[in-house]
């Protein structure tokens, strides 16, 4: 319970995860409030919008581990906040676990904020409203997570941000794999879409909770492949 | 009280360190001598379990670190720069350090106090100098009352007062009966703060004991060292 306290009071008092939290929360009522939905989209109306603000719980995924990486600066160029992290603690798996715990919680609470506050600005309310907010809250967690694994991979926050936030936002790589493959809907972020949107130009028509399985498994094995390179890897 | 014992590393294919075996007692300020890459970064990161070694073990008051429970209670540890966020104020950095190990909150301003970091506290640690950051460094280490210190060059970006007050506090950890392990390769400043001298040279031990035995009949530690490695030129 210590060390989620700790990583819960380090993810909110860095500046960089603000950001991200203010991200999350104002562009999908943001983008809602200057969109007109037209009559064929209007079952998503305000789902599509809170795609977007994925990017916030995508930057607040990322900066919790970059910023353990990041080096001090010219002065001390060994310096980082990691060797700090892990001699204060015993456990490399009680740390990457309190971690993880700490980052579901903000992001679930960021994603529950943002989906009332952008389908109050939605009328008339789609239909399934709660099942699919539960398919938000859960996929903004998973995409988290997902961030917060593969910056545990390369130690560096540039390469996942631009990555993920260009396939979320400019150019969706795996949406255009699956113009090439029907596998490709198999991807954790057009998977786990149908956890909440009806309308996905997707190969393959998935159930949302078989959508959102998908998606968890991509989790449970990045997060474990994470873990052993984190284990076996020199600080 | 720390044991280390026939500690082994490779890096690659290159042996970083061989057969590294010494002991720092408690009571003593123990002072880890050697050149830049000898080894000694490597083996106290061993030490504290942020490297592994493939041979031999390292023990904190009998156990290897990651045996430890609540670490910051048993050993504190300064290595590179701050270890600090650059983006967090240093009072922020110090509240989770100690929320980590469940530390009273009150201790984090007591030790700030301690290090001179008051008035400095609220302040975003990338504004701090290299030796601002070193004392919060220390505060850190020190916000568990840890019967074990260990620190990696930590006179390093320190002006000449800080030098001074940073010797005379582990001397009296040392005198509070704390075992206090520290790395240098800054010869004649070591010896005006340690009792133990552990001399390493290419990843080997090459002399330990007390400055007095180390030192021998040489004039100084730093001749000492020199005929031991017969690095001088």
């Amino acid at each position: 319970m210590t060390l989620f306290h700790a990583e819960l009071r380090k993810l909110l008092t860095l500046p960089s995860a603000r950001a991200g939290l203010a991200i999350g929360l104002v562009l999908p009522p943001g983008v809602m409030m200057i969109s007109a939905v037209p009559e064929e989209a209007r079952q998503d109306a305000g789902f599509v919008q809170l795609t977007l603000g994925v990017i916030g719980a995508i930057v607040l995924g990322v900066v919790s581990t970059s910023s353990e990486y990041t080096a001090e600066g010219d002065d001390a160029p060994g310096g980082r906040q990691i060797t700090t992290s892990l001699t204060g603690t015993a456990s490399r798996t009680l740390f990457l676990a309190a971690k993880a715990g700490a980052l579901t919680l903000v992001v679930a609470v960021l994603a529950l904020v943002t989906a009332t506050l952008t389908l109050a600005l939605t009328r008339p309310l789609p239909d399934n409203t709660v099942p699919r907010v539960v398919g938000v809250v859960v996929y903004w967690t998973f995409t988290a997570l997902l961030a917060h694994g593969i910056t545990l991979l390369t130690r560096t926050g540039v390469v996942p941000l631009t990555l993920l936030i260009l396939n979320t936002s400019v150019v969706s790589v795996t949406f255009l794999l699956s113009k090439v493959t029907p596998l490709a809907a198999y991807f954790p972020d057009l998977a786990g879409s149908h956890m909440f949107l009806h309308r996905i130009a997707s190969p393959v028509d998935l159930a949302p909770v078989t959508g959102g399985l998908v998606m968890a498994a991509w989790v449970v094995a990045l997060l474990a492949v994470a873990a052993v390179v984190v284990h076996r890897r020199d600080a | 009280m720390i044991t280390v014992e026939h500690v082994g590393k490779r890096r690659g294919r290159t042996k970083v360190l061989s057969d590294i075996s010494f002991e720092a007692r408690p009571g003593r300020v123990t002072g880890f001598l050697g050149p830049n890459g000898a080894g000694k970064s490597s083996t106290l990161r061993i030490l504290l379990g942020l490297d592994r070694a493939e041979e031999g073990t390292a023990l904190v008051c009998g156990l290897p670190f990651h045996r430890l429970t609540r670490p910051l209670t048993v050993v504190g540890a300064l290595l590179d720069g701050s270890g600090a966020h650059r983006s967090r104020t240093g009072r922020a950095h110090l509240r989770w350090v100690a929320a980590s190990n469940g530390l009273p909150r009150g201790r984090v301003d007591e030790v700030l106090d301690l290090v001179g970091l008051t008035e400095a506290a609220g302040k975003r640690v990338r504004t701090y100098s290299l030796g601002m950051g070193r004392r919060l460094g220390l505060a850190a280490a020190l916000l568990g009352d840890p019967d074990v210190l260990v620190l990696d060059e930590p006179v390093n970006g320190l002006d000449p007062g800080g030098i001074r007050w940073m010797r005379e506090l582990l001397r009296e950890r040392a005198a509070s009966g704390r075992t206090v392990l520290l790395s240098s390769h800054l010869m004649g400043e070591l010896a005006e703060t340690v009792h133990d001298v552990v001399v390493i040279h290419h990843g080997r031990i090459a002399s330990r004991g007390t400055l007095a035995e180390v030192t021998g009949t040489h004039r100084t530690l730093e001749d000492a060292f020199f005929a031991l490695t017969g690095d001088g030129r």
